[in-house]
């Protein structure tokens, strides 16, 4: 699948300022570049379409370079009875993979750690009051793991959440930024990812410009968070631009 | 989970507004810490800590394994947390199994680094034996004993006093041995490794509460949170690690600000840690 040329922005690179700090890579080591050719700054193009499964109350497909994830939304639905009165409603989320997501045939299991991770991403910008009583399921699917698939899901399941008509206070947008020796990446890709010192995974509200959710690993300092937060805010506003203008797309298209 | 009344919500948010928290302490002050160590004798090293009425254990256990093929110079650590039902009623079947995860992966995240091994407390390549061959498996255990908030603090802390009460044994490799064949190890029952503990990092969790925020939430407190955010420093000052809980998004100039006022805290807390540490490390030799 590839988008339909001049229909969206599909890149969502920040626009900062070429940063002035010597490269670390000396010598013949000086044109280093990404896998994939990119500049450190530079996104995968991002693709977003809705309505991608048919039964579901809403649903996205995302395609970041060569990570494919399905995200569907069902509900709101009755909570099981087992469950106590709530007068706010429940989202439930799941992150699941595939057999055949990542290069090493895995057992496509539940991934608890993601599904913990969307379900306090997405929990800040739903309004839960909206559906009391009742539980809203959002299951994501990674098709093919291909680096930063939990941004990924995170902004592909707040596209399905809207698909499905869940009121929030603004898309939830996600993204990445990975530490490599003194250098800040970008979306970092899965190769990237598994050489980083340190990773950095922001999501915020772009509108409202909160952050719903919050990770870092590895060692940093005040100056290099400043730095990649930035990089963060900045891309998110741009990602959700994205977003924004896939979900006006779609809703234009069922007019017609 | 916890049944508050309006009246004491109320009293609660109160006081944290005026400085004044309902059990007298300041909103940037810490509960008296406990730490305890070498209460399993199995294990290689374990350690208790008590933080006002909450109450948890961690154990360190080392095993011989072979090291991963992608990384044939590092170590293995892992980092497991049980939320044991005689804790709180709320911990039997999945509700327990939730905060065990949730627990499991802020502690990894926070004292293991990413993933060359950068910002670790522990050095990795400083459990291999034979690179690619034999390396020691860590396997640090952390046990929910009682619950009265502020957890992720409190096992941070536990781990932390543990792994500085752990010997591992001294491996002698007994011969040089050639291409794929295994070598042959000789476990040492008297020689004895300690680890150096000093850049294993603190967690300081920051709640916020109305718009302050405050350190070492009890429970009641942190059924009144709107957000929190628990951060690991190390001595030198430097984050190694951050995750956010609870719903509420947050500015990015407030996430600063909390960065800035945990630095000041861990500093505080690092001091008192090591002196309890130090003190509990030379009990227990008299004993």
């Amino acid at each position: 699948m590839a988008a339909k040329p001049g229909s969206a922005p599909t890149t969502y690179s920040p626009s900062l300022i070429q940063k002035t700090r010597p490269p670390i890579f000396k010598d013949n080591d000086l044109d280093w570049v990404r896998p994939d050719g990119r500049g450190f700054h530079q996104c995968r193009p991002a693709f977003f379409r809705t309505g991608a499964v048919n039964s579901a109350s809403g649903s996205a497909y995302a395609e970041f370079g060569n990570t494919k994830v399905i995200v569907s939304v069902f509900g709101p639905r009755e909570s099981k009875k087992a469950m106590m009165y709530s007068d706010i409603g429940r989202l439930n989320c799941n992150v699941s993979y595939t057999t055949f997501a990542t290069p090493v045939r895995g057992q496509g299991s539940d991934h608890k750690e993601f599904s913990s991770m969307l379900h306090k991403a997405l929990e800040g910008a739903i309004m839960l009051e909206t559906f009391p009583k009742t539980t809203v399921d959002v299951f994501a699917l990674v098709l093919e793991s291909g680096g930063s698939d939990l941004p990924v899901v995170i902004s592909c399941a707040s596209l399905a959440l809207a698909d499905a008509g869940i009121m929030m206070y603004d898309l939830v947008a996600a993204v990445s930024v990975s530490c490599l020796g003194k250098n800040l990446v970008i979306d970092p890709i899965l190769e990237e990812e598994s050489y980083q010192d340190g990773s950095l995974m922001l999501t915020c509200m772009p509108s409202r410009y909160e952050v719903t959710q919050l990770i870092f690993t590895g060692e940093w300092s005040t100056l290099d968070i400043n730095e990649a937060m930035q990089l963060c805010l900045d891309a998110c506003g741009k990602l959700g631009k994205v977003m924004r203008s896939c979900l006006k797309e779609a809703a234009s298209a069922s007019q017609e | 989970m916890v049944g508050l009344s309006v009246g004491e919500k109320h009293f609660i948010q109160g006081g944290i507004a005026q400085d004044l928290r309902s059990d007298g302490r300041k909103r940037l002050t810490y509960r008296p810490i406990y730490v305890e160590t070498g209460v399993i004798p199995q294990a290689h090293g374990s350690a208790r800590i008590r933080l006002g009425a909450t109450d948890v254990i961690a154990s360190v256990k080392g095993e011989l394994g072979k090291p991963s093929a992608l990384q044939p110079d590092k170590g293995k650590i892992a980092i497991y947390v049980d939320c044991s039902p005689t804790a709180a009623p709320m911990f039997e079947g999945r509700g327990g199994e939730e905060l065990s995860t949730e627990l499991s992966v802020a502690l990894q995240r926070c004292l293991l680094g990413g993933k060359s091994g950068a910002g670790s407390g522990i050095d990795p390549s400083s459990l291999v034996i034979v690179e690619g061959k034999v390396c020691w498996d860590l396997y640090i255990d952390g046990l929910v004993i009682s619950s009265d908030g502020n957890l992720l603090d409190a096992l941070g802390a536990a781990i932390k006093a543990a792994l500085s009460n752990t010997g591992i044994p001294k491996v002698n490799v007994a011969s040089e041995t050639s291409g794929d064949e295994q070598p042959e190890v000789n476990i040492s029952d008297e020689e004895f490794l300690r680890f150096d503990t000093s850049g294993i990092p603190v967690i300081v969790t920051l709640t916020k509460v109305g718009r302050h925020n405050i350190v070492d939430a009890t429970s009641e407190e942190e059924s009144q949170m709107s957000s929190a955010i628990s951060i690991s420093i190390n001595r030198k000052g430097r984050i190694c690690g951050l995750t956010k809980r609870g719903g509420a998004g947050l500015d990015p100039s407030i996430i600063l600000d909390m960065i800035s006022v945990a630095k000041h805290v861990s500093e505080q807390l690092i001091d008192k840690l090591d002196s309890e540490i130090a003190a509990a490390e030379a009990d227990e030799e008299e004993s």
